[in-house]
């Protein structure tokens, strides 16, 4: 079974040590700014000018460089040439292909989305790669947001691996009693039948279970919870948490001012 | 003053008609060990359950008779509350992992968090509990990353660190393979000999011969015999009614029909008696034995 069912990255650095709800919005001030900024270059900006250096900062550039050449940019590459090719924009052609011309414009516009593209995944995986889910968690639910609503969402996030690690096992003891998972597409989907009834039966009771395991131990209780970890909230986190609400706002501004 | 005491108590489930415990009457002293014993559908679990107050908290279904822990009333405490006094296990160690902690300190905390203990104190109860159970150095685990017994151990001191009255235990290694079983029975014995209040169902005779103050056979619902380990662990009527038994009484059993066991001595119910008994029957020559 797996160790790790996380994303999570267990360093010293100054961004670990950001309270997670600043790291949060570090991550939405980014995409927010990415996408609605007037300008072509924004994103790029963002890209060599917060996300590269605050890889360095958290520490996590190796982690950070793999997904991105992996993963990000292959993406984001992928979505540059289908909007380049099929952007029905723009009059001045610079490149003709087949039937296809490709105009400024549309390279212009496909260029802007891709690096869009490109600095939301790298928040998002920055954020993951520096940021405890519990400690996202207890920070949120001590900020007002409902218990059981972090407790769905993080033990979700853990559950998924053990379902496909069950889903194995049941297609493993289907196809020792004969059932054919393999071939054809139609052989497949009607492989999954039979593998619907254990899966969904056995999480109700599953579901069952867990809900009287968390009620014993008291997750009901009407105590104020306290958090095993100690979660930081220092004023440089509270300004820059403003300083990024500014930017954002900054942003929308400019836009509107421009168009 | 009995710190669990159940009077007449009758329960049935949800839209079903017979009762799945029937006329219930159970007294169980502070620092008691109680092992529940009883064929599959006896109603062990459901008995937990009441003991828990998820019986008839959560699972609904009507509750006759009196249920009272450490002196507070079942009927008129909500869960939350009940909860504080009673420690429950049960017996998949998988579904009791809260699924919210990445690691076994912190999953042993989560009970804890739920209270409101201060980090202070939870820090330093966590590690007592750790050392008690002798799993510190699964701490920094990931609790899915450990095997049945581990996982469960992780359970009973999940539950352990919160600090209940009294502890039930509903069948902890029946899902077990012999490895897992002994780490948590050791876990157990080290309740055991602390005094904790522990009712556990269980269908392992030659464990619960070795802890129990007192076994209850429960059949059908209703209790059938109660009393020392001694006695009930070997009487007719539970190999009569399709209990289990322990091996060592069956061998002594059948050792007795060819004068092979001691007329005067009790059948054994643990490895021991049946070896000191044993060796007070002069073996047989093989002249005897008719070779
Ligand atoms: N949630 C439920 N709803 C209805 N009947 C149940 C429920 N759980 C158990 N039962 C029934 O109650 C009886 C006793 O079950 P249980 O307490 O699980 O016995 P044991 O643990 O001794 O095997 C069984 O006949 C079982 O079918
Ligand atoms: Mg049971």
């Amino acid at each position: 079974m797996r160790e790790r069912l996380s994303f999570y990255v267990k360093r010293e650095s100054f961004l670990h040590h950001l309270n997670p709800l600043t790291k949060l919005t570090l991550a939405f001030g980014l995409v927010f700014a990415a996408f609605l900024s007037p300008w072509y270059w924004t994103p790029s900006f963002f890209v060599l000018f917060a996300i590269i250096p605050l890889s360095f900062i958290g520490k996590v550039q190796r982690e950070y460089f793999g997904a991105a050449l992996r993963l990000i940019l292959p993406a984001a590459g992928f979505l540059f040439l289908m909007q380049s090719f099929f952007q029905p924009i723009g009059v001045k052609v610079i490149f003709k292909f087949w039937f296809l011309d490709i105009t400024q414009e549309s390279l212009m516009f496909a260029f802007t989305n891709a690096s869009r593209i490109f600095v939301m995944v790298s928040s998002f995986t920055l954020f993951l790669l520096t940021t405890h889910p519990s400690e996202l968690m207890s920070d949120l639910t001590r900020r007002g947001l409902p218990s059981q609503f972090a407790y769905v969402i993080i033990s979700t996030i853990q559950i998924i691996p053990q379902m496909q690690a069950k889903a194995q096992t049941i297609i493993a003891a289907q196809r020792s009693r004969g059932l054919d998972t393999q071939g054809s597409f139609f052989n497949r989907i009607g492989a999954l039948v039979p593998l619907v009834g254990p899966l969904v039966f056995g999480s109700l009771v599953e579901v069952e279970e867990r809900a009287i395991a968390i009620e014993a131990r008291g997750f009901t209780s009407t105590s104020i919870k306290t958090s095993l970890r100690e979660i930081p909230d220092t004023r440089f986190d509270k300004m820059f948490r403003w300083f990024l609400i500014l930017l954002v706002i900054a942003v929308i501004a400019a836009r509107i001012w421009l168009s | 003053m009995a710190i669990v005491n159940l009077q007449n108590v009758t329960y049935k489930y949800p839209l079903t008609h017979t009762p799945v415990l029937s006329n219930i009457n159970l007294e169980v002293k502070e620092g008691e060990f109680v092992a529940v014993i009883g064929p599959n559908g006896a109603g062990k679990s459901t008995l937990c359950y009441t003991l828990a107050g998820f019986v008839p908290h959560f699972f609904k279904g009507e509750l006759e008779g009196k249920v009272e822990v450490a002196g507070v009333d079942l009927k008129s405490t909500p869960l939350n509350e009940w909860v504080r006094n009673v420690g429950l296990a049960f017996q998949n160690p998988f579904n009791q992992i809260s699924g919210a902690k990445y690691t076994v300190f912190e999953e042993i905390a989560f009970g804890l968090e739920n209270q409101g203990v201060p980090r202070d104190e939870m820090n330093r109860r966590v590690d007592q509990a750790l050392t008690m159970t002798g799993i510190r150095d699964l701490a920094d685990r990931s609790p899915y990353s450990l095997s049945g017994g581990q996982q469960q151990r992780v359970a009973l001191t999940s539950i352990l660190v919160m600090q209940p009255k009294i502890l039930v235990l509903d069948e902890p290694t029946s899902q077990m393979d012999p490895i897992g079983t002994r780490e948590v029975f050791g876990v157990i014995r080290q309740m055991a000999e602390r005094g904790m209040t522990v009712i556990m169902a269980e269908h392992k005779v030659e464990w619960i011969a070795e802890f129990a103050d007192r076994v209850v056979a429960l059949k059908d619902g209703k209790i059938l015999l109660q009393g020392v380990p001694a006695d009930v662990l070997t009487s007719h009527l539970l190999a009569e009614n399709g209990f289990g038994t322990s091996r060592y009484t069956s061998a002594a059993r059948e050792a007795l029909k060819f004068n092979l066991w001691p007329k005067h001595l009790h059948l054994p119910t643990t490895l021991q008696e049946a070896v000191d008994g044993f060796n007070l029957t002069s073996a047989p020559s093989p002249k005897e034995r008719g070779e």
